[in-house]
């Protein structure tokens, strides 16, 4: 019982910081053990990830990005994180290192860390803009085409680009999103006119909440590029994104991004649930494009380097063995914070959507 | 919402023949029919009151009920104490908590306004918070209750926050709660079962699914509801079919944050829960005042019409559909620090519950087990 306190307790501690933690313990080993691995082996069923282009032992992998004929990294960059590091410096680095180190897929909002995550990751790409897959979110919440339009020129002032490579509508949430949306006069209008007037190659949205929120905005048949969503072991029998919206995406050759890898704070690692390195190889042995990983340190990002050189996929049946392992864990939501609270609900959304911040209502 | 005027005429108005769909008549009709061991025998200024039959029981019980929780919310002791004499003697008969609400602090202060005299005019009911334990672990929560009770039955003993996607299966487990509720209504300690919780119809769907015999389902009842994960669509009508009691809460959506914004007010949240096919409403009532306004549109309650019912979910409608105002379905907000333990879901350290509770090192939230089986984590 003292234990299940402390373990509450603790939950209480930021996201940035238990993930940091996580990974400063967890992925050392992970790196160890997949640092042996061969190169990526023939892809056999539709259970796992898109064929990859071998570059060599010491190049990063990458993989077709859906029906684009683009090919991304098997990870990405998270911009989240990039923003919560100490200084300007300090990102500027991570992503210097990142892109030299052949990661081309870099994720971001135009709402994160208010602004920052945005302004830092475009001084870190001067020089190299054009050697990655770059992507922002627009983060209207419900608001009009003429407000996304105008998030759209600040996101690429900030980054430094005349044009994003991916464009997403960010944290689809609340159950009536679809419906706002598709409305008349809504953001996805604006997703067709920055296509048009060549400011953003490819188009998709993401979300953490709901299985069934994604399926709504699918059902519009809408041509998203990219979709991206939450995909680790605990999802797998719980609400699941892979069960219910990964085999959609596959039907329809859209490309599936992967995030929260790690149940979005690290805790399934900390209870001892499971370890990280076998987290981090299942969601990407999964059929994504790329996995979203959180870098806020050198460490993190030479180590997360490291296992994608290395990267093997799992075997079916030891996905399956894992999957059954997590499911007693899984099944009431409380490893997977981002889907059953308030938590991972970003302050914009909220503010339009009507709801408390989250000071006032933290989960 | 036939089923409401039905019910509602059947109980409380079957002998208004003229004016006020609550005469005086309703008093006589309802405690010529209230029976059993300690059924509802309204006093006092209790002439007008509503009953309505629990379930296919032979029971009625006031149609609006007084919620535990908030007792833990009045100022003082006595103020409590005053509010349930006065409740009582107004011819409230349900009275609503779970072991868990303020460390037992609730049910303490409810058994302390019931002991001299009023025990037996009320229909009694608490929780019980095993949230996935065992039926041993159930089997203690009830001594601790009726202990604090003073009271050597419940009317109703209900399994409190269904509110996780595995509760269902985790309560009708071997050794499971389930196998406490057959104990508990054998040795004559609890007359009446049920369950409840907040969060997802689909839950509540399963849990009778599942089959068990329970005679009452509590859940959130109100226009916000009807148009976001509705309890009044999914459950509402599978209960009154198999003939369980419905229980009704959150009339005003928990924090009220509706009545808040502007979009609706309070009496009329409150009579659109009690036109609800429902046997009671539990109002969460945290002064004297309250319980007042509530008695007020409990006597003068008049059900609404559908047209009305109508109108006024389609005015929610919008708002709901994010389910701002029902923030028990969508945050941990109304799970009680001692539903997420067993789970393991994070506290919210900003409630004065949680405090409380960490406070005493040796309170009862210590419970001997934390999962019925060892391998939950």
């Amino acid at each position: 019982m003292t234990d299940q306190r402390l373990q509450n307790e603790q939950s209480q501690a930021t996201p940035e910081v238990e993930r940091r933690n996580f990974i400063q313990a967890g992925l050392a080993s992970a790196a160890a053990v997949l640092g042996t691995s061969v190169l990526p082996s023939p892809i056999v069923s539709a259970s796992v990830p898109p064929q990859m282009r071998n570059g060599g032992a010491d190049q990063i992998p990458r993989r077709p990005l859906g029906k684009t004929g683009e090919k991304v990294s098997i990870i990405g960059v998270g911009g989240y994180h990039l923003g919560t590091v100490q200084s300007s410096d300090l990102a500027i680095r991570l992503v210097q290192e990142a892109v030299d180190a052949g990661v081309t897929f870099f994720d971001n909002a135009w709402e994160y860390n208010d602004h920052r995550s945005e302004e830092w990751m475009g001084l870190g790409l001067q020089g190299r803009r054009d050697k990655v897959f770059l992507m922002s979110k627009v983060c209207t919440h419900g608001r009009d085409k003429k407000i996304a339009m105008e998030q759209l020129e600040e996101s690429l002032k900030r980054l430094g680009t005349d044009h994003l490579d991916l464009w997403q509508i960010h944290e689809v949430i609340y159950e009536n999103d679809p419906d706002l949306h598709f409305a008349k006069g809504g953001v996805v209008e604006a997703l067709d006119e920055a296509k048009k007037q060549g400011k953003v190659r490819f188009v998709g949205f993401t979300g953490h909440k709901s299985p069934a929120i994604h399926l709504k905005m699918l059902a519009h048949d809408y041509p998203f590029d990219t979709v991206q969503m939450p995909l680790n072991c605990f999802d797998a029998t719980y609400r699941s994104f892979e069960q219910q919206v990964l085999p959609e995406l596959q039907r329809r050759g859209i490309a599936a991004l992967g995030m929260k890898s790690l149940g979005g704070d690290g805790q399934p690692v900390q209870y001892g649930v499971v370890k990280a390195e076998e987290a981090l190889r299942y969601a990407m042995s999964l059929p994504v494009a790329t996995t979203i990983c959180g870098v806020d340190s050198l460490d993190v990002l030479h180590q997360n380097v490291g296992i994608a050189r290395g990267f093997k996929p799992m075997p079916p049946q030891e996905m399956q063995a894992l999957r059954e392992r997590c499911r007693p864990s899984s099944g009431d939501g409380h490893l997977e914070l981002f889907k059953t609270t308030k938590k991972y609900d970003g302050s914009v959304g909220r503010e339009q959507h009507g709801y408390p911040t989250s000071a006032e209502l933290p989960i | 919402m036939n089923a409401t005027r039905r019910d509602f005429l059947k109980v409380s108005a079957g002998a208004v023949a003229a004016t006020s769909a609550v005469s005086a008549n309703s008093n006589e009709a309802s405690s010529s029919i209230a029976s059993g061991r300690s059924g509802a025998t309204p006093a006092g200024d209790a002439g007008n009151m509503i009953y309505r039959r629990f379930g296919r029981t032979d029971v009625h019980i006031s149609a609006v009920g007084v919620g535990g929780h908030h007792l833990g919310d009045v100022k003082t002791l006595d103020e409590a104490v005053q509010l349930v004499h006065e409740a009582v003697d107004a011819g409230i008969t349900f009275f609503d908590n779970a072991w868990e609400y303020y460390n037992g602090k609730t049910e303490t202060i409810l058994g302390r306004a019931l002991r001299d005299g009023r025990r037996e005019k009320v229909f009694l009911m608490t929780k019980v918070c095993t949230h996935g334990r065992s039926g041993k672990l159930a089997m203690q929560m009830l001594e601790d209750s009726l202990r604090r009770y003073q009271t050597d039955h419940l009317d109703l003993w209900q399994i409190h926050g269904i509110v996780y996607d595995n509760d269902p299966e985790l309560a009708y487990a071997k050794g499971g709660v389930l196998e406490a509720f057959d104990r508990a209504k054998k040795e004559g300690k609890v007359r009446f079962v049920g369950f409840t919780g907040h969060k997802d119809p689909a839950f509540h769907l399963k849990m009778l699914e599942l089959g068990y015999p329970f005679d009452s389902v509590q859940m959130p009842l109100n226009p916000f509801d009807a148009s976001f994960h509705s309890f009044e669509k999914q459950v509402l009508p599978e209960v009154n079919r198999r003939g369980m009691a419905a229980l009704g809460m959150k009339s005003m959506g928990g924090t009220a944050w509706g009545i808040k914004a502007g979009v609706v007010q309070a009496e009329e949240m409150l009579r659109y829960a009690m036109s609800l096919p429902v046997t009671t409403t539990i109002c969460g009532m945290d002064s004297l005042d309250v319980l007042h306004q509530n008695l007020r549109v409990a006597r003068g309650f008049q059900p609404m019409t559908e047209s009305e019912m109508e109108a006024l979910r389609a005015r929610c409608a919008p708002t709901a559909a994010d389910g701002r105002f029902e923030p028990y379905k969508v945050s941990l907000r109304y799970d009680n620090p001692m539903t997420r333990m067993p789970h393991g879901f994070p506290f919210d350290h900003t409630q004065r519950e949680v405090t409380e509770m960490l406070e005493k090192a040796d309170g009862p939230w210590l419970v001997p087990e934390t999962t019925p089986e060892t391998s939950r984590r």
